[in-house]
């Protein structure tokens, strides 16, 4: 009678199935791999490099593109199958709206892991032959990118059972991604307003930054898979910019924060999957 | 209620109301088991809404349906395991093939994965079933989608618009895979904008308008309740889109139409001879007179669009 694991497990080998042949999943993850290697061919300068800019250099190219394969896989998951009648057929076989819903996270969120693990996979041989690497806080890394990248496959799930049509939750995945793009810019207009100096955060003196507003940059899932990764490498300086922050930006925090920007719209579209006329 | 044995599917005072818009009305009716029902309306009339609600898809504002006495909800697992449902409007994924798309159809059913080849060919697909359906015709996808719906032999089909986008040579195949079907004691309602699709095989026929029910019942009663006349086309050169004033006074006349320099004119058989010697009196100059059987599609028209003027 509950929920049946085998039925949402074959729903995510199908979605798995059919995304990994995806061609723009395809074409994004060439772009993602392509961009990582050269971005630690670069840094790495033909010498023994500086792993602290490498990182930094992958992480510009992950914080545009992971977000952006994440939204590409879930925006039209469920409008879109609805829209076209796929998801009627699905709905008319003995499978609970849950295991369906669950089932597209995992197999969709599998296509994306695949995608990251071969962009820093690749870019990790590169790695190896010219920097000083640290191979722990690399598989770290790996992991937030992952975990961002389930964030937002997780926002745009969110949308796609929400609204009725797929244009407007395309429309809504644009939305969420400018939102984790600028969301900071928001925080630090805020700062100005009330009085704080943004000069202070761009030339590193962040005693003068009041501690709220590294709290809401934090809950940023974008400001705060950036912060937990330079934190996994142990990196106090970016580009000459030191990073110095207050001591409840710790990883652990920064985790639980990105886990609730996952489980919190994944339970949302349960909620409205349950109750939506397909 | 009746004593008989249990519907393979009652609707009990259905309706859905979307916003503002009354998609299903108090719809009542029954299903039994065994028969080929026919679902029949204009586009619009809440035929696709009625099966969705059947289907559990659709939660509807008002009323229930029971299948087989247990009552349709969005999770109702077991009774959708023994039905085989084609949606009006159907896709799959574009990047699997028909084989692949099948396989995970009989894994989500439970069912042994063995009959995929045969499925396959008894819809012609054969050539086609290593394909990505991505590159398919409308009509593959629909064929697809048949062939998904018989997965499991399920004892009870529900096809909306099954011959929709079908041409002549598989709408002949899939009506007779469906009287097939019946005789393997399979209960079967398929709807239909177009009444010629439903008549030569349907037991009982629900005519549905503006989300009510309008009529429940045997073909042979629907035509009566159709009441199908023959009409008389009088063919008089000069009428130029006019009616004589002298039609008027000739009484049991039902229906007058006219169409250039024809007349069209409904009424008994008996009334004929009279309304064309009334023409001439009025020195009208008959060129032609013939007349025409309207067919039960007509008349179905008719209802539909009688009820729109109404």
């Amino acid at each position: 009678m509950g929920f049946d694991i085998n039925k949402m497990l074959v729903i995510s080998k199908k979605e798995f199935a059919d995304n990994i042949r995806n061609r723009w999943i395809i074409i994004l993850t060439v772009i993602f791999v392509s961009l990582t290697i050269a971005a630690s061919i670069v840094a790495g300068g033909g010498e023994i490099g500086s792993m602290d800019d490498t990182v930094a250099g992958l992480l510009s190219i992950a914080s545009l593109l992971i977000p952006i394969i994440g939204i590409m896989l879930g925006y039209g998951t469920i409008s879109g199958e609805a829209n076209s009648g796929a998801l009627a057929v699905v709905l008319s076989y003995p499978v609970k709206r849950a295991e369906v819903l669950f089932g597209k996270f995992l197999g969709l969120g599998s296509v994306l892991s695949l995608s990251v693990l071969l962009g820093f996979g690749l870019s990790g041989v590169v790695i190896a032959a010219t920097t000083d690497a640290q191979w722990g806080g690399y598989l770290v890394f790996i992991g937030l990118s992952i975990l961002l990248g389930l964030v937002f496959l997780s926002l745009s799930l969110c949308c796609s059972a929400i609204l009725k049509r797929r244009v407007a939750s395309l429309g809504a995945g644009i939305v969420v991604f400018f939102f984790g793009m600028i969301v900071g810019l928001v925080f630090l207009g805020y700062l100005q307003a009330t009085g704080g100096d943004t000069m202070d955060l761009i030339m590193g003196n962040f005693e003068n930054i009041p501690d709220w507003f590294w709290f809401f940059a934090s809950l940023s899932p974008m400001d705060g898979y950036q912060t937990a990764s330079t934190q996994a490498f142990d990196i106090s300086e970016v580009f000459g910019y030191r990073m110095d922050l207050p001591e409840f930006l710790n990883m652990p925090n920064i985790v639980i924060s990105q886990l609730l920007w996952l489980f919190i719209p994944l339970i949302l579209a349960y909620l409205f999957f349950e109750r939506r006329d397909i | 209620m009746s004593a008989g044995e249990t519907a393979a599917i009652e609707a009990r005072d259905l309706t859905k109301h979307f916003k503002d818009v009354k998609a299903v009305q108090g719809l009542n009716m029954k299903v039994q088991k065994g028969e080929i029902f026919g679902f029949l309306g204009p586009n619009g009339a809440g035929k696709t809404t009625t099966i969705k609600m059947i289907m559990g898809l659709v939660r509807p504002t008002q009323g229930e349906v029971l299948v087989k006495g247990d009552q349709v909800g969005t999770n109702t697992v077991e009774i959708r395991q023994n039905i085989g449902f084609l949606p009006e409007r159907i896709s799959f994924y574009e990047n699997l093939t028909p084989v692949q798309t099948l396989n995970f159809f009989c894994e989500l059913k439970g069912e042994d994965k063995s009959c995929i080849d045969a499925l396959i060919e008894e819809v012609g697909l054969k050539e086609a079933a290593n394909r990505k359906m991505g590159t398919f015709s409308k009509g593959m996808v629909q064929l697809v989608g048949v062939a998904q719906a018989m997965i499991g032999d399920p004892s009870i089909y529900i096809l909306d618009e099954p011959m929709g986008g079908l041409d002549a040579r598989w709408v002949k195949v899939v009506r007779e895979k469906i009287k097939l079907l019946k005789d393997k004691g399979a209960t079967i309602i398929f709807s239909s904008h177009i009444l010629s699709e439903v008549e030569n095989i349907c037991d009982r026929v629900a005519i549905i308008d503006k989300g009510e029910l309008v009529a429940e019942d045997t073909i042979t009663n629907i035509s009566k309740l159709l009441d199908i006349r023959p009409q008389l086309v009088i063919m008089i050169p000069g009428l130029d889109g006019e009616v004589p004033g002298v039609v008027k006074t000739i009484d049991g006349i039902e229906r007058v139409g006219v169409g250039g320099d024809e007349l069209v004119i409904t009424c008994d058989s008996s009334l004929r001879a009279r309304v064309i010697s009334v023409l001439e009196e009025d020195g009208l100059k008959i060129e032609d007179i013939r007349t025409i059987e309207p067919s039960l599609e007509d008349a179905f028209v008719r209802l539909v669009s009688e009820r729109g003027g109404g």
